[in-house]
């Protein structure tokens, strides 16, 4: 009886063993060898591609990236709040409405997007053109092709990772604890910082931390809105991989990346159950 | 507070908003239409075999990768919840995972491999790693879907005599139709927007509709690629219109 | 405090949960607001605590008008149905919670905070989380934190319904006991008779957004002034009048089956052609009483018999009327079927209500 379980198990399980676990099982393999003009130097494991990471030129790369992912987390999670709070306070109909159209960006393609920042963006884009209409500025302004313009089109794009979660936080919150503090004195901005915030913080680090990684790992946007002046790790990686043929080091990205995720995965769970028990004066 | 949230709304649509009205202009440069609209780039866009060719072979992935990670997951969900399976958290847990996994990594690590394998360039290599990318919301759908479905209806039927397997024909599928429905949306939604993992492990003879027009937008830019990635958009409502009839936000929070 | 109400009411959409409730609570008073749910009970609680606003009416406290006063402005304590302890603070936490809200130092929020728990018993309990208390436990936290602030006035919603009947019972006790001695003018919410009558000095019972009756517990179960609070506090017969006239200094009321039942005058008995009840309680009816031992006596026929352990319930026939009567065991014991008795009551015992 027990064997028919497994039976049904089985086929996806070796379906993602194959597509999935061996394939960067693989590359991390990869990373531990030298590459060659002949081919990958099967023989010697080495530990010099992830030396190499440590290059000036690369860890420049991967400073510009974590700079502009945490940018973009941080503007995320003061927009978050304001926009969970109006919809959770909406009529419960309207309400899946709005969190679709926060959904949006998800459902398209991140190319089609970040096309559309372009078109909002560029020197002659919507943006300049109109500002420049209303006398509002003389010379046009460089949203794009640097890491602004990145950031202005990352913010929107993961929106969803940090509102969903938050949203569904709000939504379950039991509005008797907001009128039970009201009735013991609290007047509504502390009722949101010591109610509202404290219980809805560990959904928000959780929305942060995918939102993060997310940006960390971003390819489309950074490569259509960056341009030169703003490679990051995900471009570095193509170059790399796909450009240089350099599969060893590619892996070695891989691994740094998967490492740095699964990382920044686990800190945000430890973080958020420690948020749970936020209580601070001892009796 | 309304109109900040009015704002957002509207930075939210820019983008895909801008990008549908700029593909009705008349012009051969990007210039929002205000008075005279035109199909000409859809015509343009129609014509343009790469991208014709980009989205059947889209569409068709989708669809293959959609259906393999559908019926995969169905099954596999199926194990998870009517046995009693040791490790069954683990397992479910592993058929998830590959959500945690960046689509650059996957892009890196799937490039070496079918390379390795002789498989680059080949749309069973690009299946393979499409179904791994949908499944964890195949399987979490399917798994939801399938604990909802009364275990002792599947008894009922196999008293009266039929093999497990009729049974979930006859029972088990048509009572989860909806969980399967909801899951071949998304999937088939989901490999047809996906692209930072593509561009990675495919050549130009393999390119997807996103692929394809990432790589016209660093060739040259004309409004025909505002046309195409309307059509995209409009793939995409339509895609959300039919998961919306076959009752997939019935399931969404207060 | 004192607290008064004055017409208020109270709509949401087109439903008016309260449509024109005035009621007066003297300064250290327990006051229940008794009813059925939807009755609107719950809503005039949150509407003095300043959840909701009033749409008219107004609301004074201790003669001053708080209407429009912020919930936080009120000083008073409001316990939920359930306890809506802050589940991310601690058992201490909480109850200092509102002593933190008014700034106070933090030697005397220790102190009091200590003193509240005590209060409560739970002395031993200020480092638990919420989620690790029992529920009897966790309303005890819920008051203390109300009581520790010394709130002006205390609403308690509905307090006990989530608890067994037990606890229940032990914590009606303890709640009027800590009322009593802090001589805190308290609103208490319920849909339990038993709960109102136990604990208060005066009820109000109330029916779809209005008050039927305030008084005390044995005014409203002996002199209901209609009959849906009659039927409402308890178990009560209903015969219908045909006629009621007055005779001497009482009066006289006739069924349509032609019997003839004197009744003790009281104010709003005259009918003037609204149709009339008369209502008697199950208990006031007494069995094989002797003749002249009371005002009304009538030959009954015993049609079934009731065991309930220390009541025996019966139902009698006199004639075409059938009464429900409750004896004690001891008496029921001499029923059965097809027996006959001679049932008797006092003019006072029935009261005369009118459909309104």
């Amino acid at each position: 009886m027990e064997r028919a379980g497994w039976l049904f198990v089985l086929p996806l399980a070796l379906v993602l063993a194959t597509g999935y676990v061996w394939p960067l099982f693989q590359a991390g393999v990869n990373s531990f060898h030298l590459n060659t003009p002949e081919g990958i130097d099967l023989g010697h494991w080495t530990d010099a591609n992830y030396a190499k990471l440590l290059d000036p030129l690369y860890q420049s790369i991967l400073e510009r990236t974590l700079r502009i992912s945490l940018i973009v987390s941080a503007i995320t999670a003061v927009l978050a709040y304001p926009v969970a709070f109006f919809i959770v306070r909406l009529k419960p109909k309207v309400q899946p409405w709005l969190i679709l159209v926060y959904v949006s960006p998800w459902l398209v393609n991140t190319v089609v997007k970040s096309f559309g920042w372009s078109l909002l963006l560029r020197s002659n884009g919507v943006i300049n053109t109109t500002l420049q209409h209303l006398g509002l500025i003389d010379a046009p302004l460089h949203l794009m092709l640097n890491e602004t313009g990145v950031i202005i089109a990352l913010v929107p794009g993961h929106f969803m990772f940090v509102l969903l979660p938050l949203w569904a936080a709000a939504s379950g919150l039991d509005p008797n604890l907001k009128w039970a503090a009201g009735t013991l004195g609290a007047p509504p901005w502390q009722i949101f910082l010591r109610v509202t915030l404290p219980l809805t913080l560990p959904s928000l680090i959780a929305g942060l931390v995918i939102n993060f990684t997310m940006n960390m790992t971003a390819f489309a946007a950074p490569a259509i809105l960056g341009g030169v002046r703003a490679r990051t790790v995900s471009f570095l990686a193509f170059q790399v991989n796909l450009e240089q043929l350099n599969w060893p080091l590619g892996g070695a990205i891989a691994v740094g990346l998967l490492v740095f995720t699964l990382a920044v995965v686990w800190s945000g769970q430890r973080l958020a159950f420690l948020a749970v028990r936020s209580g601070r004066t001892r009796p | 507070m309304r109109a900040f949230n009015a704002a957002m709304i509207v930075v939210m649509l820019a983008p895909i908003v801008l990008v549908v009205w700029i593909s009705f202009t008349p012009e051969a440069f990007f210039r929002v239409p205000l008075d005279s609209f035109s199909l000409r780039w859809y015509r343009e866009a129609l014509s343009y075999p790469d991208f014709v060719n980009a989205f059947v072979l889209s569409a068709k992935l989708a669809a293959l990768a959609a259906l393999m990670a559908t019926a995969l997951s169905f099954f596999a969900a199926y194990g998870l919840v009517r046995y009693r399976l040791a490790g069954r958290g683990f397992l479910l847990g592993f058929f998830t995972s590959p959500l945690v996994v960046p689509a650059v990594v996957f892009g890196i690590a799937m490039l070496q491999f079918v390379n390795r394998i002789g498989l680059y360039n080949d749309l069973t290599g690009l299946l393979f790693a499409h179904v791994v990318v949908v499944t964890p919301y195949a399987i979490r759908t399917l798994h939801a879907t399938l604990q909802a479905v009364p275990e002792e209806m599947e008894w009922a039927a196999m008293v009266l005599g039929a093999t497990r397997l009729r049974m979930l024909g006859r029972v088990t599928v048509p009572l989860a139709a909806r969980g399967i429905v909801t899951a071949f949306l998304f999937c088939f939604l989901l490999s047809f927007s996906e692209v930072t993992m593509t561009i990675f492990m495919t050549g130009p003879a393999l390119q997807t509709l996103p692929v394809r027009i990432y790589n016209y937008l660093t060739d040259r830019i004309d409004p025909t690629v505002a046309a195409v990635s309307s059509l995209v958009v409009l793939v995409s409502l339509c895609l959300v219109f039919l998961a919306n009839l076959a009752g997939a936000f019935k399931r969404l929070p207060r | 405090m004192s607290l008064e109400i004055e017409g208020l009411e109270k709509h949401f959409g087109d439903v008016r949960a309260v449509a024109g409730v005035d009621l007066a609570v003297g300064h250290g008073e327990f006051f229940t607001l008794l009813g059925p749910s939807g009755c609107g009970k719950t809503t005039i609680l949150r509407v003095i605590a300043g959840i909701y606003p009033a749409d008219r009416g107004r609301v004074r406290l201790g003669g001053v008008d708080v209407t429009e006063a912020p919930i936080h402005a009120r000083n008073m304590a409001l316990v939920f149905q359930n306890y809506a302890l802050f589940p991310h603070l601690t058992v201490f936490e909480n109850v200092a919670f509102g002593l933190r809200m008014r700034r106070l130092a933090r030697e005397e929020i220790r102190r009091r905070g200590r003193e509240a728990l005590e209060l409560v018993r739970l002395g031993t309990l200020a480092e638990r989380y919420p989620d690790q208390l029992s529920g009897g436990q966790q309303q005890r936290v819920s008051l203390a934190r109300a009581l520790v602030i010394r709130p002006d006035l205390l609403l308690l919603d509905e307090p006990l319904s989530n608890l067994d009947a037990r606890l229940r019972e032990e914590m009606r006790g303890e709640i009027r006991e800590l009322q009593r001695r802090l001589g805190v003018t308290t609103v208490l919410v319920t849909h339990d008779i038993q709960e109102a009558f136990a604990m208060s000095d005066r009820v109000a019972v109330l029916e779809a957004g209005r008050i039927l009756q305030t008084g005390r517990p044995a005014e409203l179960y002996l002199s209901p002034a209609s009959r849906f609070v009659a039927n409402f506090v308890g178990p009560t017969n209903e015969v219908a009048l045909a006629a009621i006239r007055t005779v001497g200094d009482g009066t006289l009321a006739t069924t349509s089956g032609g019997l003839a039942i004197k009744v003790a005058a009281r104010p709003g008995t005259d009918a003037g052609g609204k149709a009339a009840w008369l209502m008697i309680r199950p208990e006031n009816l007494r069995l094989f009483v002797a003749e002249g031992e009371t005002d009304n006596r009538y030959e009954a026929l015993v049609e079934d018999v009731v065991y309930l352990g220390a009541a025996t319930s019966c139902r009698l026939a006199i004639g075409d009327l059938r009464l429900m009567a409750a004896v004690p065991s001891t008496i029921g014991a001499r029923l059965a079927p097809g027996v006959r008795v001679a049932v008797g009551w006092s003019a006072e015992d029935g009261v005369i209500g009118h459909d309104r």
